[in-house]
Formats: structure tokens, sequence, C-alpha cells
């Protein structure tokens, strides 16, 4: 058997194709989009931010697990817009609407941005700052947040566009 | 020979994209849904290499290439992994060999689709052979005589399990050779980081043999480490993985998982600069701390516990890097420890944004530490600057 290049690119893994009521996974710098009754999850955020978009009238919703706050000027992430607070919630709202949701009825959901280290100059604070900061400039209102703080967490962003989050410490929350 | 860490950047996307290539294809066969966790790339010399195999048995596929590389490619699965492989299949073990090799096949296929995308050729494969080895047996012919082997190694997670693979390629000198050593990735082909080739690839661009030289420096400095948990606490330890790896950081924090972990976090000042964080699951830092404490703390993971995992991460920390200075000939030291407990991908994540900030592959060395008696475990992770750690190495060669 032969394999010969070929100019097509694969998709971004961003788990599109998963069947309806499966769960797709968003790992780290990684956004994914969803239409149907998948459960979109992303794990262990901790200065990482998520941010979590939905159109309730056609039920399109977006998750997005980013990195760092500031695309703009650097030299890295070329390949992964979801590296960043920025430029992942651009791409998201992107594919948001490819996918069929309006920008004009998008709601969001924030979580993480924790304060994990001292080390580490607070870049979970200010990944939630650019976070509201560029939600505000696309127009789309933050409805509910858990945010800061020291603590790690988990979330699932349920078909219906509830947001679940679970701290390290095991207390969940819905959003 | 000189292998360029940008193009080793640009391999491991390659193989990235061939294990999503695996993963979809397990999951058109079994129905259940695969995702790709973590892919990563190594160089590993033949004696490395014989050590990590002593005592595993594997189970897989090899294939002749021809064409645009040329050379021997092998898939394998560990054997305890195959179990769980074939619960997933819908002829069960009954399917055995044929799901193996089919399952093989298909992800190898994939994965030298993007290698033939990447290189502008076609690559021509022999019918698979389905092989079972034991140790190092599983490895390509002359592996271990040679300079070693490319190792891409993935982890699929599946909905009910974990499933490990490896693909071992062992081009011969040729194209392979000329395109991840010493010359740099051509900027324009898919998978390439940008620019890869343009803005000063010199920088990335380090002996092999110094790439060889720090994979040893780091396994010595996981055996100091040891040692120094050895003094501290009276348990008996090893060292059971150490590996020297080159990965997209952003797999990183995946690859710690998500279960409970509490541990220690340093950052390192000198060339290199980076990260290194010592971290236990829960209930092994527990049991670490409470063998260094004079009597049972109320608390596991309370002050007193925190208190002691911060000496013993110190002591760790400096037995780990200590020689990196002497053999790189910079100076290298480390911050007080800050202690972690959280969910282990959360904790390890902030400083994987930091690096992140200035490059999207890192070397990450690993290693994972075991104390008998009383079972715990640790995990070692030290990021350094990849551009800083290359300069290192590289002088290192001029020495």
């Amino acid at each position: 058997m032969s394999h010969h290049p070929s100019s097509r690119e694969r998709a971004p893994r961003d788990g599109s194709d998963t069947p309806d009521g499966g769960r797709i996974k968003v790992g780290v710098s990684d956004l994914a989009v969803a239409t149907g009754d998948e459960t979109v999850t992303t794990s262990g955020l901790g200065s990482c931010v998520a941010v979590a978009l939905v159109d309730r009238s056609t039920g399109v919703r977006g998750l997005l697990h980013a990195m760092l706050p500031n695309g703009t000027g650097t030299d890295t992430g070329i390949e992964r817009p979801g590296k960043y607070v920025d430029t992942g919630i651009e791409t998201l709202i992107a594919e948001l609407e490819a996918a069929g949701a309006s920008a004009d009825r998008l709601e969001a959901r924030v979580a993480g941005g924790a304060e994990m280290l001292d080390l580490t100059d607070a870049v979970g604070p200010r990944n939630v700052a650019r976070a509201e900061q560029c939600l505000d400039a696309a127009g789309i209102p933050v409805v509910e947040r858990a945010v800061g703080d020291g603590v790690g967490r988990t979330v699932r962003f349920m078909a219906d566009g509830r947001l679940v989050v679970r701290a390290a410490d095991g207390f969940e929350r819905t959003l | 020979m000189r292998v360029d860490v940008r193009a080793l950047g640009a391999c491991n996307r390659l193989a990235e994209r061939g294990a999503e290539q695996a993963a979809g294809a397990l999951t058109d066969l079994t129905g259940t849904d695969l995702s790709v966790e973590v892919t990563g790339a190594s160089v590993a010399s033949g004696e490395d290499l014989a050590e990590a195999f002593a005592g595993r048995e594997s189970i897989g596929v090899s294939v002749g290439l021809r064409g645009g590389l040329e050379g021997e490619a092998v898939l394998a699965f560990d054997a305890g992994n195959v179990d769980a492989l074939l619960s997933l299949l819908p002829g069960g073990a009954s399917m055995g060999r044929s799901a193996v090799s089919e399952v093989g096949n298909i992800a190898l296929g994939g994965f030298l689709d993007g290698w033939a995308n990447y290189l502008g050729t076609a690559i021509d494969m022999t019918p698979p052979r389905y092989f079972e080895a034991d140790g190092a047996a599983v490895l390509p012919d002359g592996a271990l005589a040679g300079d070693g082997v490319f190792l891409f190694e993935s982890r699929l997670d599946a909905t009910t399990t974990d499933l490990d693979f490896s693909i071992y390629m062992l081009p011969d000198s040729g194209k392979f050779r000329d395109l991840v050593v010493g010359k740099t990735a051509p900027a324009a082909a898919p998978g390439a980081e940008g620019g890869a080739g343009n803005d000063g690839a010199g920088s990335t661009a380090v002996p092999y043999e110094s790439l060889s030289t720090f994979a040893s420096l780091a396994k010595r400095g996981s055996a100091n480490a040891a040692d120094n948990i050895a003094m501290m606490t009276g348990l008996d330890t090893t060292v059971d993985v150490s590996r020297l790896r080159f990965v997209p950081l952003a797999d990183v924090p995946a690859e710690v998982g998500v279960e409970p972990h509490a541990g220690t976090v340093f950052e390192l000042q000198g060339e290199p600069s980076g990260y290194l964080a010592i971290l236990f699951e829960e209930e092994s830092a527990a049991k670490v701390a409470a063998s260094m404490l004079p009597s049972e703390p109320d608390e596991p993971l309370g002050g007193m516990a925190e208190n002691a995992l911060c000496e013993l991460g110190n002591v760790m920390t400096s037995g780990f890097i200590d020689g990196w200075a002497n053999v790189l000939g910079t100076s290298i030291t480390h911050s007080p420890p800050e202690f972690v407990h959280d969910i282990g991908s959360a904790a390890i994540s902030p400083l994987v944004a930091k690096l992140s900030r200035r490059q999207d592959y890192g070397f990450v060395i690993d290693a994972a530490i075991q104390t008998e008696g009383v079972q715990t475990r640790c995990d070692v992770y030290a990021l350094p600057d990849e551009r800083e750690l290359a300069r290192a190495l590289d002088r290192l060669s001029e020495s």
C-alpha cells in the first residue's frame, strides 16, 4: 500500500464529529463547538480560564480552555488560537456563527482563572480580566462566573446551556 | 549530528495527527469515543531503550518503509493493555491478533500519511507483520546498536479505559534524518511550526550527543532526588522511569491528570531557567509526610505535612539539578518551594502557561520515584526554557 501526499488538511481536533449524547473533551489551549446534546467538558482548570458561550435559541454552544491572556505580539500559538483568551474567544465566536449561532444572542459563563501559585504572577486573574474585556467588546453578556480563588476546577457544559463547575475540594455549583 | 528541536516539534505535530487518526479509526471500530490525551516525541539511545523495555511485553505490528522514508516503523501496545483494547472491540478476545493488526495498520497508515504530506513524497508500506515481543525485541532492527530511535508515544483516552500505544520509527539515513537532523523544517509544510526555519533556527539546533548527555544528566538527577528522599524519610526508593521528552506544552496538564495531588513547585533561575514540580498523589503525599514527622499529624495534609513536603521538595530539587550547572557550564539556582495541593493538572497549569509565552513545545523531564515498604510514588516534572536549554546544550558540544 502507498501513502500519498494530499493537500487535504485534517479537521481540527474539535470533536465536532462526536455523535449526539456523547462527550466532547476540550484540552488545554483548545476549543470545541457542540450543536447536539453532547456534554462538553474540560478538566483541571487552574490558572487557565474556561469560557462557555451559548445561543439558547439554536442550542449551539462552545467551550474554550485558554491558558494565557493575550495572543497579540507573541511568537507562538499560531497553530492554536485557543491558547490565548483573546484569539480563542474570537475563534470560538466565529465557529459558533458558522455552526448557526447568532453572535447577538450569545451569553457567556466564565470559570477558572485561579491564583494557584505566587511564582507565576497572577496569570489566572489576568486571564479572567482579559476574558471579561473581550466578551464586553464583543457585546456578549457574562451571565455567571466561578473564578479566582486558589482552587482548581473541572467544568461540564450541558446541552441545556448550564455550566456545572466542580472545584478540587468536591464543591459543585451550576452556573 | 544535530537535532533541530523545532523540527522535533513539527515531528511531534505529525505524530499527534497520526495518533488522532488512530483514535478515529478505533472509535469507528469500537463505537467507543476515544481521544488523544498526550503525544510525546523523544530521541532515545539504545542503552536507555534496553533499560526501559526490560521486563515489558509488547504486542503490535511492524512495517517496512520505502520511498520518502526508508527504514522500519513499529506500533506497539503494552501487552497489559491489549485486553483493554480487545474488550472494546465487537468480537472481543477472539479477534485478538487480527484486531491488533488491523488497528496497528490503520494507525501506522495515518501516522505515515502525515509524514508523506510533510515530505511531499509518497511513502510505501510493506504489509504489516504481527508480533509479540519481550523487552527490547519490540524495537526496529538496529535500534539498540546505533544512535537510537525516534520514539513517538501517545495515550488514548476512552470513556471506560486508558490505552497507551507507542510508535517507534527507525528511519535509515536519508530524508528523515536530513529533515530532523541538522536541517530546518520547510516553513510552508503542513505541521511545521510557523516560520520555524526562518527566525534563528540555529538557536534551536542542538547536537544529538548533547541531547543524549542531557538525558543521562536528567536520569542521574532523578537518582539523586530519589536518594535524598531515602535520606530524609528512611524509606527505600527507586526511580521507576526517567525520560527526556519533547512534547506540546498544552499536553502536560493532561499528562499529570485530574486526580488530586500535593507537592511543591520551584522556579529555576539561570541557564536554563524554567520550572520544576514534584507532585505526589494525595495519599502518597500524606504517607511520605507522615514518615518524616515524629508523630502522626492531626491532618494528613495540614501545616505540618506541608512543611515536611516543602523541606523534602527542597532537597529533591537540589539533588535533581545538582550536576546540571557543572556539566552545562552555567549557574542554576532554585526558588524556595511553593506548596500545592489541588487537581494535578490545575496545579501544573500556571507553570505551563508561563513557559508557553515563549514556546509551544518543550522538553519535559519526567521521573517517577517510588518508595518501598510504604507504597508511595511521586512524579518530577522539569520544564526548562527551550531556547536557553538549546543554547546550553550547544555550548556543551563545543567544550
